[in-house]
């Protein structure tokens, strides 16, 4: 077996007896195919019961694990051992967020945010079940898939820092899921996302750091569909000057 | 203890959950819902189901198909009235997912796209790319923000039900990030819990899927019904266990051996052809495509890996472009965890068990003997999948019978439900001290992720893809053995908040029963059918067994089982027919 | 008793851009701006004098081509430079176009703006008579 220590650097913080956080260090051998999740459930079952963190699927879709890995936000089971080669990792919850404890962050604020942009279908017209699917084109239907592939893991609210200072933005996953549904050729609910999606605290909060699509572990591209909203409203503004136009 | 109220409670929000707190809502508005979830609803391990649900939409299909292909699928231990409703409310479930917004793959038209399954007669799967549940379970939970009635609540540990007079009122749960117990009070209760893979040391299944809802039915009273069926899935990369979709078969892929030889043809699923046949070569069943590799491996021409022996998935026929299109994340987690990509390279495989047939009792209502009781999705028994489900009708099922649990209890709770009695308050309490006394407890000879070890192993060694009297007999001791020493394991975390060292022992907890209603179940069935293969029973012994198990739970001991008879009602038990008689169409 | 004590670790609100590369990559885009604007300020001064007589556009003249106005272009220009690529680089982001089913790579959309930028400034340099 190839088998290799690491120093695993882990951000703890216990709220019941920790004032601060501090850093703990595990000595943990390691598997070389690993990655930092496979480490951490091994602290877990031989070294420290007392280590808290979210894990699940161990396969990139269920978006628990998501943490700060030397720095940068990532999935702990897509952050593969072999790519740290110093043989030292430092891991902490993830950035602008507060923490629960140790690496569970809490997470209200997200999960208020993405239900405040009315992520479902407003249907263009009222469809019954024996009238059948709505018709959607391949074409149609990539003009919007991208967006959908968001696991919630939050790694693009963690750095963003136009949230870190200001947890009043709405944030890169909740406003790419907006820009989902309102790029679904069966959806007609864009007004009725507006409220939130264009207020100060929507796309307009966004400075186009553009940090949140370069850390994506799914290639959303939230910086992207933030973009595409504010030209779409920008556009929308001059057409309201022209006759006929809307304002 | 604080008191939280709600008309209908449910435990789980993964897709069933989800489906049934919309059933509910969509019901009557009125109606309070609690959602209770020991993770985020889109953590939950719908999201991990790749491959797509089956329904008959296509002008070329039709129910009967579906049915025929799902009862012998199922080596006919499926309840054939449940098999029935079940494809025929199916297509409309699809539908309705489809009006929500489920981004399905779909064809020029712009309809729906379908594509071939294992041991499906016609192409009837539905899909999404290969994330089939990860789009559903979010469709479905961005969908019930729409439903304001649905409260959840979000990372709350449900330990006990509470039940009185023979109905259930309720449950306790923790809330994780403070660690207090809360009492829930409801007419009806409905759990979509999940399976319990994990009670095996290699499996598919997240971290979440330790059987809690299972063994709280259990511990209630309700039976477990065919528990001893347990879903090998053909295809998980060796050393994770992450699942390659049977998609990849079906878009074409080939099972081949160390000598590059499609080796399923040896075993009835013939002749081998260079695109897919549907129900034949690597369109079989899953249980006999796991019992292949088995054989396989005994004849020495596996190839040995420190995983443990793999066979290999061939795809570099299907080209960049389609594995791109139709199976992007395996091409991803091919590359990253095993360093083979599909698009040049052969992928190493195992088979690697994937789903509980079994589970909670339930009549086609997905009611369960305890009134107010109702169960739905993998946690359940219905049974629609018999010996063997049939890929791509899990998603299917949690959806119907998810929907079918929130119309069933919104329907049981506006018939008036009598008030439970002040037994209730006292249960609550006994679930609490019962979580209490491991914090109390402080000299521990044994550590519970040790006991797990033991409790897995024992389950791999003893309910494997092939089993016998012996095997499994062993087993049971070590079972038995385990449940004795995990009553004097202590916490070794004593704190409130989030405190995952608890969560994991009463996780174990739920295996250790779950795991003997299984190893039980299985010793008892004297015969081999679908997913259950007896070395010492060979042969299906419809006279003896053509029925099914029913765990019952003794708080002192092993289960007692009984049975229960197999409803049939046009499709007599008969061979299972696959390969060349099949007489499957070509699927591509 | 809730024994929840949630820590919020504090952020620099002055000096947040320093902790990471890519914040540093983003301060440089927006300080480009800044020189962007003086640069153009200039140039618009210059338009003013023009108008004013031959002796204002003259002294203008001698303004930029002294050595501190010639070191303020070039360092303009550098910001220009910085400015110029790291919009171009995002511009596929907030301009995706779809074709069909497939979606425009970046790539070409960039190519396509520097293509553009080549000509005007090709343009300018024939009507200026430097080429």
């Amino acid at each position: 077996m190839s088998e290799r220590t690491i120093e695993l650097e882990v951000l703890r913080y216990r709220p019941e007896q920790d004032q601060e956080p501090f850093f703990q260090t595990y000595k943990v051998p390691c598997e070389e195919e690993w990655v930092v999740l496979d480490a951490l459930n091994y602290v877990k079952e031989e070294m420290d019961r007392t280590l808290s963190y979210r894990w699940s699927c161990h396969m990139f879709v269920c978006g628990s694990c998501g943490m700060m890995i030397d720095g940068e936000p990532k999935l702990a089971c897509k952050a593969f051992l072999k790519d740290y080669p110093t043989g030292k990792i430092r891991v902490e919850p993830l950035s602008n967020f507060p923490i629960e404890r140790d690496l569970v962050v809490v997470l209200d604020d997200f999960v208020e945010k993405l239900e405040s942009v009315k992520p479902y279908i407003i249907p263009k017209e009222e469809r019954t079940v024996e009238q059948g699917e709505y018709l959607q084109t391949p074409a149609q239907l990539k003009a919007f898939k991208q967006y959908t592939l968001c696991i919630n893991c939050l790694c693009c609210y963690a750095v963003c820092p136009q949230y870190g200072l200001d947890e009043s933005f709405v944030g890169p996953a909740a406003l790419a899921l907006a820009h989902r549904y309102n790029m679904d050729s069966r959806d007609l609910g864009r007004a009725a996302r507006d409220d939130v999606v264009a207020a100060a605290e929507g796309i307009w909060h966004c400075s186009f750091v553009g940090a949140c699509s370069q850390v994506c572990p799914k290639d959303v591209d939230p910086a992207g569909a933030i973009q595409q909203a504010k030209f779409a409203h920008g556009i929308d503004y001059l057409t309201s000057f022209l006759p006929g136009g809307k304002r | 203890m604080q008191v939280i109220e709600a008309d209908v409670i449910i435990v789980g929000a993964g897709g069933a959950g989800l489906r049934t707190a919309i059933a509910v809502a969509e019901a009557d508005p009125k109606l309070s819902i609690a959602l209770l979830s020991k993770v985020y609803p889109m953590r939950s391990h719908t999201c991990a189901a790749e491959g797509g649900a089956a329904g008959v939409i296509k002008s070329n299909d039709n129910l009967e198909y579906h049915f025929h292909d799902t009862v012998s699928g199922g080596d006919w231990l499926t309840d054939q009235d449940a098999v029935d409703l079940f494809v025929n409310e199916i297509p409309k479930e699809l539908l309705r997912m489809e009006h929500w917004g489920c981004p399905w793959s779909r064809e020029t038209s712009g309809n729906v796209a379908v594509r071939p399954f294992g041991g499906m007669k016609i192409m009837r799967t539905w899909f999404a790319a290969d994330k089939t549940g990860f789009h559903m379970l979010h469709t479905l939970f961005q969908t019930s923000i729409k439903y304001p009635s649905v409260k959840r609540f979000d990372e709350y540990y449900t330990v006990d039900l509470l039940t009185d007079d023979g109905a259930c009122y309720g449950c306790t749960a923790i809330e994780m990030r403070t660690g207090q117990m809360r009492q829930f009070r409801g007419k009806a209760i409905v759990i979509c819990s999940g399976g319990a893979g994990k009670i095996f040391p290699f499996t598919t299944n997240g971290a979440v899927k330790t059987g809690d809802g299972m063994a709280m039915a259990y511990r209630a009273g309700v039976p477990l019904k065919d528990m001893e069926f347990v879903q090998y899935h053909p295809t998980g990369l060796p050393g994770s266990g992450i699942l390659l979709t049977e998609a990849c078969r079906g878009e074409g892929g080939y099972l081949v051996n160390k000598d590059g030889y499609r080796y399923l043809q040896d075993y009835g699923l013939g002749p081998e052809t260079p695109t897919p046949v549907l129900k034949a070569m690597e369109l079989g069943p899953r249980d006999q495509l796991s019992q292949a590799f088995w054989h396989e491996q005994k004849k020495g021409r596996t190839i040995p890996t420190k995983w443990g022996d793999v066979v290999h998935l061939d795809l570099r026929h299907l080209g960049e472009k389609k594995i791109d299109e139709r199976l992007p994340l395996i091409r991803e987690l091919s590359a990253k965890y095993v360093d083979s990509d599909p698009v040049t390279t052969l992928v190493p495989v195992r088979p690697v068990v994937h789903y509980m047939m079994g589970g909670i009792h339930t009549d086609i209502h997905a009611a369960t003997p305890l009134k107010g009781l109702y169960a739905a999705g993998e946690c359940a028994c219905v049974s629609i999948n018999g010996a063997n489900r049939l890929g791509s009708n899990s998603l299917g099922e949690l959806l119907v019978f998810g929907a079918r649990a929130g119309r069933g209890a919104a329907e049981y709770v506006k018939k008036g439900v009598r008030a439970p009695g002040e037994r209730l308050d006292a249960l609550a309490a006994d679930s609490e001290a019962r979580v209490k006394a491991w914090f109390q407890r402080t000299q521990a000879s044994d550590r519970v992720p040790a006991l797990k070890k033991r409790l897995t192993t024992a389950m791999e060694d003893g309910c494997g893809i092939y089993r016998d009297e012996a095997t499994i007999k062993a087993a049971c001791d070590i079972i038995v053995d385990v449940r004795e020493r995990f009553k004097n394991v202590a916490l070794e975390d004593k704190s409130s908040v989030y405190n995952t060292d608890l969560y994991q022992t009463l996780e174990m907890d739920a295996m250790i029963e779950v795991a003997q209603a299984v190893a039980v179940s299985a010793l008892q069935r004297r015969e081999s059918r679908g997913a259950h293969q007896r070395l010492d029973h060979v042969k299906r012994d419809d006279e003896a067994f053509l029925k099914h198990s029913m765990a019952h739970y003794n708080p002192n001991g092993e289960p007692r089982i009984d049975y229960l008879d197999v409803v049939i009602t046009k499709s007599k038990p008969a061979e299972r027919v696959y390969g060349a008689r099949a007489g499957g169409q070509s699927a591509a | 008793m809730n024994p929840r004590k949630p820590y919020v670790r504090p952020i620099s609100k002055t000096s947040w851009f320093m902790t990471q590369g890519r914040y540093k990559v983003y301060m440089l885009h927006e300080i480009s701006s800044l020189f962007v604007a003086i640069y153009t300020a200039i140039l618009i001064i210059g338009l003013v004098r023009l108008g004013e007589g031959e002796a204002a556009w003259q002294g203008w003249l001698d303004a930029v081509t002294s050595p501190i106005g010639v070191i303020f272009h070039l360092i303009a220009f550098v910001f220009a430079l910085i400015h110029t690529t790291s919009w171009f680089k995002a511009v596929p982001q907030a301009m995706r176009i779809q074709r069909g089913e497939e979606i425009v790579p970046g790539k070409l959309i960039v190519g396509a703006h520097y293509g553009v930028l080549a000509a005007v400034s090709l343009f300018v340099l024939i009507l200026a008579g430097v080429a």
